[in-house]
């Protein structure tokens, strides 16, 4: 495919620092028993160029700490810690003008549910020319160009035609596409896919994550994906951060990780991707129990009440992200695993 | 810092974004009934404008020497029983019943629109103020407040214009056809306001919390943008399809007012004081309350039938 009109990769602008680097970011909801922690000093980073997945259950924070970084988070809901410096500005600080520069502009987003995140009263060609207008200053019939340009980069049959359809006349994959036209439609630097393919069914997620890869090698963005589905997103990512609780227990690359799943959540996890059929039902079945709820979190590891290989230290501290792999690319959030990691790399035959 | 180079105009023969209201008025003319509705409509609102001009005969003239006349081609719709001619009366009340109908309803849109955006916004202890009351209002059966009202205000009022013309000699208070209204606007308005109130509270609350707001923030757009293309266009259709239907159900309130005597005073013609009087006399002549009562049936199905298809027109997902 041709690469459309005015769309260039990224120059890989190499200057050492971090893409996006957040650090410690803690977000709390008031709830009427008082402020519950929901993401617990979450540390982050995405390089440029690099795409991430970030894996965990329904409920362990994905979507807010996503959310959070563009500070789109709903009315009770606060960051009350950390920061999150987004090529080298800190998101929470700048200002509001600044800020809505970077969202769209800078930083596109793709959300979890495109049968709800369209507006319903406007055509899909004004919802992708809104941002253009707005951020790259085009004139109507320019974005409306563009729009059909960008409709026909994800894949959607008859682009020019299409533009002039509202959102219910599309089918659900034909909307996520959309969807990811809106989140490309300023060309950025990051994409910030939330669970995209979740309301699909199986060979449309499988299409959409093939047409993320194309576009991303293609427009060298850097991509974080969100997911359910390890197995899904094996293919497409780079490193992947496993989130449990609202903290990272495991980061590593991917196949680092599928190597050597060193988090006992990690292992329950790779232990329960089905083999061939996909069924939902199926997923996490081998870690018993449920994660803590918002404000009841445990005072040690927050895996402790399901862990498998528990001991008494682990309900007394919080384990850190540590390294165990050569030049620390490998970390995890867990005591035993970084024992055994150390004492693998005393042993003398080593 | 990538930029995506902006493409050279060229002249494309492109057309622009229709408009979300000229969508909708495609859709809206395919639909029969509101059609029909929107005809009507326009028929009655020429009549309350110009009618009164043109009618054949004057609505208070009497003639007492043609009472109760059946329909004939001097008098459409026969006269009353004081040789009035029914047609002009009718052409009348329409007047009476669009100027009730439009102010009562402008009042209580504009005090629910305000009270339920600000309720649905801001939430707390604003909400609860104004939800309470909204309730207390609805509990109160309307009529009965306004009997209430107008029972207790009207003679008071009555009496000092009264006093106030023997003071002053100035001819303006005189005029109680200004009061009458006044009471029956005010009162009117205050018993409406509360469902637009609670319409648009809970249209403000629903899709401020839409994940298409999310995304639209998302895409850096501003909140006036926002505002104005994503939260207003949402909650216009329920709006709109509201007002309309109001329209016609002031009409029809106006009228039941009238009927029973607390709405606007003959000799002012109104719908409801036409059927009030055509009610004595119905067996003997039909058409005295055939003409109001008809009209006043039709004026209501063609505001709800409108306000219906307006709906389906504002909401792309209505489209058949
Ligand atoms: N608007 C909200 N009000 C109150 N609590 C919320 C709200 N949104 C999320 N939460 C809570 O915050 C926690 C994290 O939510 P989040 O949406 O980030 O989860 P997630 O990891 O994205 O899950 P999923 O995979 O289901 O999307 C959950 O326990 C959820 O109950
Ligand atoms: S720290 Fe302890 S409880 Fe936590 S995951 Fe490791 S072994 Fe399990
Ligand atoms: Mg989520």
């Amino acid at each position: 495919m041709m690469m459309a009109n005015g769309m260039r990769p990224h120059p890989v602008t190499n200057t050492g620092e971090r893409l996006l680097d957040v650090k410690g970011l803690t977000i709390e909801i008031d709830t009427r028993r008082g402020p519950a922690t929901v993401v617990d000093g979450i540390d982050l980073h995405v390089d440029h160029g690099e795409t991430l997945g970030i894996v965990g259950e329904s409920g362990c924070g994905k979507s807010l700490t996503m959310l959070s970084l563009m500070r789109l988070l709903p009315n009770k809901i606060k960051v009350t810690k950390g920061e999150a410096n987004f090529a080298g500005r800190d998101l929470q600080k700048m200002s509001n003008a600044d800020l809505r520069k970077v969202r769209g502009g800078e930083v596109g987003f793709i959300f979890q549910d495109p049968m709800t995140s369209l507006n319903p009263v406007m055509r899909i060609g004004q919802q992708l020319a809104e941002p253009l207008i707005y951020h790259r200053g085009m004139t109507k019939a320019q974005a409306r160009k563009r729009a059909g340009e960008l409709l026909r980069l994800v894949g959607i049959p008859g682009p020019e035609e299409r533009l002039d359809a509202y959102p219910h006349e599309l089918s659900g994959g034909m909307r996520q596409r959309v969807m990811i036209a809106i989140g490309l439609a300023c060309n950025p630097q990051l994409l910030i896919a939330d669970e995209p393919t979740t309301a699909l069914d199986v060979t449309i997620q499988a299409q959409i994550v093939d047409l993320v890869k194309e576009l991303r090698d293609k427009l060298g963005m850097s991509v974080v994906w969100i997911t359910h589905d390890l197995a899904l997103i094996a293919g497409l990512v780079d490193r992947i951060n496993v989130l449990y609780a609202g903290t990272v227990v495991e980061d590593a690359p991917v196949d680092a990780l599928f190597a050597n799943p060193s988090h006992p959540y990690t292992q329950g996890l790779l232990a329960s991707i089905p083999k061939l059929t996909d069924e939902r039902s199926a997923r996490l079945s081998s870690i018993g129990g449920t994660p803590p709820e918002p404000g009841r979190r445990p005072k040690g590891c927050p895996f402790a009440p399901r862990c498998p290989l528990v001991e008494q230290i682990c309900h007394d501290r919080v384990p850190s992200l540590k390294g165990i792999g050569q030049a620390g690319a490998h970390r995890v959030a867990c005591f035993v695993a970084q024992r055994k990691l150390e004492a693998a790399s005393w042993a003398p035959n080593r | 810092m990538s930029t995506v180079p902006v493409t050279t105009p060229v002249e494309t023969d492109i057309e622009p974004p229709v408009s979300l209201w000229r969508d909708a008025w495609h859709r809206l003319r395919r639909n029969r009934l509101a059609v029909f509705g929107l005809i009507v409509v326009i028929i009655l609102a020429s009549t309350a404008a110009f009618g009164p001009y043109l009618t054949p005969h004057d609505f208070l003239s009497q003639d007492l020497g043609a009472r109760n006349l059946a329909p004939s081609m001097s008098h459409l719709f026969g006269t009353d029983d004081l040789g009035r001619d029914v047609f002009s009366r009718v052409v009348y009340g329409t007047r009476t019943a669009f100027l009730v109908a439009v102010v009562v309803t402008f009042i209580a849109v504009l005090i629910g629109v305000t009270l339920g955006a600000m309720a649905g916004f801001f939430g707390g202890l604003l909400d609860r103020i104004v939800m309470w009351l909204t309730d207390m209002t609805m509990s109160i059966p309307n009529l009965l407040l306004v009997v209430v009202i107008n029972a207790s205000l009207k003679s008071p009022i009555a009496s000092w214009m009264e006093s106030r013309y023997l003071a002053t000699l100035n001819p303006i208070y005189r005029e109680t056809v200004w009061v009458d209204f006044l009471l029956v606007f005010g009162s009117m308005a205050l018993i409406s306001w509360p469902p637009y109130a609670r319409l648009v509270r809970a249209q403000v609350l629903s899709i401020r919390s839409r994940p298409y707001i999310t995304a639209a923030q998302a895409l850096g757009l501003t909140n006036r943008i926002i505002l104005m293309r994503y939260v207003v266009p949402n909650a216009l259709g329920p709006l709109i399809v509201a007002v309309s239907a109001g329209l016609g159900t002031a009409m029809v309130l106006e009228s039941a007012f009238s009927f029973l005597g607390v709405g606007v005073n003959p000799p002012t013609p109104s719908w409801g004081n036409m059927i009030s009087d055509g009610l004595r006399v119905w067996q003997h002549y039909p058409h005295l309350l055939a003409a109001p009562a008809a009209i006043l049936g039709l004026a209501s199905v063609a505001f709800s039938f409108l306000g219906d298809g307006l709906n389906d027109a504002l909401n792309p997902r209505g489209a058949k």
